[in-house]
């Protein structure tokens, strides 16, 4: 299987169309009425213009395919000091805007290749992939323990190695092995039970998605468990009649959907599988009138964009040929694949809830500060930020801060603790769960 | 300081010295703190260059300062030990006007980013230096005020826009952003602490710089080399609910600047500009590229703001009797024209991540702009225009250019945006001749370059008389004894 993954230096033509203008620096909309936010989370910690947004790593690139910056370990440091939100992404116009992750990622890339990356704890992280599959240093039959109320209870979920079903639910390891982030798979499950879907899961043969050694820089690793997952797919297809992979994650959505569309067989094994966030899927059953929910929860709740599950599945339009601009001109950005509105309607359609937004959102969210590989990296900065988060939830009067993404359910928790506040943080499932009537009227 | 493949210039000292740079960096981790302060030079890298044609330097330090007193404290450092302190807030200017010359300390002011106060009675604001035009735009539609906003990023510095004599959407009806300044607080070269304006007198009354002798002059328009400036009073106005913007085109710079007078005369506008057919492009071409035959040359938009029904009909009767006033006369090509979609909101919609300096300026030269950027009396406009175009073209440059009357006497801007390769050096230095040989025909006609750089600074003090270049240095060695203050941007 061959992956389609740039190097920094295949990039140089697109990193010499930024002109430094920090246009990216903060989030702004003209509306009328205008508004204005910071958006890079690294800027807004470290200030140097280096770190701010994708002015400051555009500069990084330069000096290193130039020779002038060597790896030193500040400038490392500085590289890796980056959620690789995209905010910055969301706001600039110029060509190499489709590229900007890209480019950071691939800084990151040539950093491993050339032995000076990634960060001491990263490394950890990827020895831990390599002996385990997954980040968080669990054996493999941790990845189920999650399961266990459902069994106990007489509802046992299918093990799709054995049984055939059309639907297979990818859970991802946050979700498994991160303790704080497991009612995600569990109210998952327990609302797939409900609505009486047939779905499976891998189970201990659950490998990572990939999504953080990508993003920190190791495509070896990366490669390694996507093509896994990719052969594992196929054969879900051939064998076991998957139709829908489902997940809860919003990095395995991202990198099923996106990073693994840089293999040379992504659409020949993917042919006749969806790769569906729970949210999406959820809202479509909502629209379809088949989801009945009962109940009321009184609460006023906001909520929160994952980068993933958002800017990160925008679709630029690009003129590769020259047709209507010039050769590589970045020409419009088609955001109908962001799920945006989705986890928004579900909350709305929930009896009593009272839904509030804050300042910044959707495209102009602002990163919980877990991803990027620095929740890892640098834990204590990825907390401070996620408090600057939560503080934006309690100032629009919200007693709850609802997401998608088990990465940031569990960072805005740590956030939330962080500065003693009252907020509580969930997962858009266990809202729906609490709250759906199952289909035999349970 | 140290050079990045350029002009070699002389270092204040050899950044080499090891010992020198720790015992400097040990006084500075003093004054604003180990996170606010650095020598490492991937930082110092990513404040080397701007968008524009000047060649990139590195700062020696790069420092944040979070108050007041830790610039003062910096100051007093930096003048004892002789280091030059660069004053940068968003470094979004296109004049090389950040770039170290001689190394030292970059002062960072983005963390003093405080809207002190938005007084919507007496309609005054007061700001600190890392106040973007986002952040003030947000916090002033709040109040229903607005300001001038320039084309400029929205992440720009208001204060820094304003005491560089910059420019914006208001300036046909208030004049130059630098005319809104109604006080100000600086920190001199030497460390005091000194107020010009109003708030001299009262700490809390930022109304105005008169009645009092004008001493912000000593600080607008010294590209941060007499001191840095701390906060600044600003006049705001109420946005008026009707909007109306009159568009015309025409065939030459001639029949535009006879149009634009016209209007001027009647002094109703926010915003009187026209540009040529290449500004009016999304994006500028690089190279140039000639414009469709039977095309216009010239756009205008006249924009203009109403509180009520009858007050809009009043201006539109008046700009339709200038507009037959026009067509009377002989052969003009002036006609009412529909003004490109994009380009008229990227002039009405400030501030804008459209233009910015960033898509329709630069996006298919690829990462530079620079400009002949000038204060001009609008009676030499046309001739101006007219060699500018043929020095552009004959560097495959486009004659993207735009004239904005000014309040008051008929001058204003003329200036045009340069995109160019800065990956490539020929092309960089194409556009910078060009753009310097554009600039010499507009000196010798009377106008005068903002912002500018060193190249610029040079011609004009070519063409200074001699007692107006002493007493700028006077000024000069008075403020700042040991020439610190951005050293080498006035070219004295």
């Amino acid at each position: 299987m061959n992956w389609k993954i740039a190097e920094l230096k295949e990039l140089e033509d697109k990193i010499w169309r930024c002109t430094a203008c920090g246009t990216c620096k903060i989030a702004y909309d003209y509306g009328p009425p205008p508004t204005f936010g910071e958006i890079c989370p690294a800027g807004t910690e470290f200030g140097f213009e280096g770190f701010m947004a994708s002015k400051g790593k555009i500069a990084f690139a330069r000096g290193i395919l130039s020779g002038e910056l060597p790896w030193e370990e500040e400038l490392l440091e500085a590289i890796y000091k980056c959620t690789i939100c995209a905010g910055c992404q969301n706001q600039c116009q110029l060509d190499h805007k489709p590229f900007i992750p890209e480019i950071i990622e691939a800084m990151r890339r040539k950093a491993v290749q050339e032995g000076a990356g990634p960060m001491p704890l990263h490394k950890n992280l990827l020895q831990s992939m390599k002996n385990y599959n997954n980040p968080y240093q669990g054996p493999r039959r941790v990845r189920t323990d999650w399961t266990r109320p459902f069994k106990k209870a007489g509802k046992p979920i299918k093990d799709i190695n054995k049984e055939p079903a059309p639907a297979l639910f990818f859970v991802g390891c946050t979700g498994a092995f991160n303790t704080a982030a497991r009612a995600v798979p569990t109210a998952t499950a327990s609302i797939f039970q409900k609505l009486g879907l047939d779905f499976g899961i891998l189970g201990e043969n659950e490998l990572c998605c990939g999504s953080t050694a990508m993003r920190i820089g190791d495509a070896e690793e990366f490669k390694r468990v996507a093509t896994k997952n990719l052969e594992t797919f196929k054969w879900l297809h051939d064998e076991r009649g998957v139709k829908t992979i489902i997940s809860s994650c919003a990095g395995c959505y991202r990198a099923i959907k996106k990073d693994y569309s840089l293999s040379s067989e992504y659409d020949k094994v993917m042919e006749g599988i969806e790769v569906v966030h729970t949210a999406d899927y959820l809202n479509r059953l909502y629209k379809e009138g088949k989801l009945k929910l009962k109940g009321e929860l009184p609460w006023k709740v906001t909520y929160h964009d994952p980068c993933h599950t958002g800017r990160h599945l925008n679709k630029f339009i690009i003129d590769h040929e020259g047709a209507q601009l010039w050769e590589g001109a970045y020409l419009d950005v088609d955001q109908s694949e962001c799920l945006y509105e989705q986890p928004r309607d579900l909350l709305k359609a929930i009896p009593g809830i009272e839904f509030v937004e804050m300042k910044r959102n959707r495209a102009n969210s602002f990163c919980c500060g877990g991803g990027g590989g620095v929740m890892t990296g640098f834990g204590e900065w990825a907390t401070k930020n996620a408090s600057l988060r939560v503080q934006e939830g309690m100032d629009t009067g919200a007693e709850r801060i609802v997401s998608i993404c088990p990465f940031c359910h569990f960072n805005l928790n740590e956030g939330a603790k962080r500065i003693s506040s009252q907020i509580k943080v969930h997962d858009l499932t266990e809202l729906i769960d609490q709250v759906l009537v199952a289909s035999d009227g349970d | 300081m140290s050079e990045l493949s350029s002009l070699q210039k002389e270092p204040v000292f050899p950044a080499t010295d090891a010992g020198r740079v720790d015992s400097v960096l040990r006084e500075l981790r003093r004054i604003v703190g180990d996170a606010n302060c650095t020598a490492a030079r991937h930082i110092r890298y990513a404040y080397s260059y701007d968008l524009s044609f000047v060649q990139p330097k590195l700062p020696d330090y790069v420092v944040m300062a979070e108050t007041v007193e830790q610039i003062q404290a910096l100051l007093r450092f930096a003048n004892k030990e002789k280091i030059p302190v660069v004053p940068y807030t968003a470094g979004t200017n296109i004049g090389g006007l950040t770039i170290p010359e001689r190394g030292g300390i970059l002062l960072d002011l983005k963390k003093m980013n405080k809207i002190i106060d938005i007084d919507a009675e007496a309609h005054v604001a007061v700001i600190e230096p890392g106040v973007s035009h986002a952040k003030l735009a947000d916090a002033l539609y709040k109040h229903k005020l607005r300001f001038g906003w320039p084309v400029g990023p929205p992440s720009a510095s208001v204060l820094a826009c304003a005491v560089s004599h910059g420019i914006g959407g208001l300036n046909a009806k208030y004049g130059l952003n630098s005319q809104e300044i109604t006080s100000m607080e600086v920190v001199l070269p030497t460390g005091e602490l000194v107020r010009v304006g109003s708030c001299a007198i009262r700490h809390d009354a930022w109304h105005s710089c008169l009645p009092l002798p004008q001493l912000d002059g000593l600080f607008k328009g010294w590209l941060g080399s007499t001191g840095v400036v701390t906060k600044i009073g600003l006049s705001v106005h109420p946005i008026p609910p009707l909007l109306k913007v009159f568009t015309v085109s025409c065939d030459n710079v001639e029949d535009m600047y006879s149009y634009m007078l016209n209007l001027s005369n009647y002094e109703m506008c926010d915003d009187l500009t026209a540009v040529s057919w290449w500004l009016a492009q999304v994006p500028i071409p690089y190279p140039f590229k000639p414009k469709p035959e039977g095309a216009p040359e010239w756009f205008s938009f006249a924009t203009t703001t109403s509180w009520t029904e009858k007050e809009r009909e009043a201006r539109t009767e008046i700009w339709e009797t200038v507009f037959e006033e026009e067509q009377k006369k002989k052969k003009t090509s002036i006609k009412q024209t529909v003004y490109p979609e994009e380009a008229l909101k990227g002039r009405t919609q400030l501030p804008s991540q459209v233009v910015g300096s960033t898509k329709n300026y630069c996006k298919q030269g690829g990462a530079g702009i620079s400009w002949p950027g000038t204060f001009t009396p609008a009676k030499v406009w046309a001739p101006v225009y007219n060699k500018w175009k043929e020095i552009l073209i004959g560097h495959r440059l486009s004659p993207s250019v735009r004239m904005s009357m000014y309040r008051g006497v008929h001058y204003g801007m003329l200036r045009a945006m340069i995109p160019f390769n800065k990956q490539s050096p020929e092309e960089t230095e194409n556009a910078r001749q060009a753009i310097v040989e554009c600039l010499k025909v507009d000196l010798d006609a009377g106008g005068i370059p903002y912002k500018p750089p060193i190249d610029f600074a040079n011609e004009i003090n070519k063409r200074a008389s001699p007692g107006y270049l002493e007493l700028l240095r006077r000024v000069k060695a008075l403020l700042d004894p040991n020439d610190i203050m951005n050293p080498g941007k006035l070219g004295i």
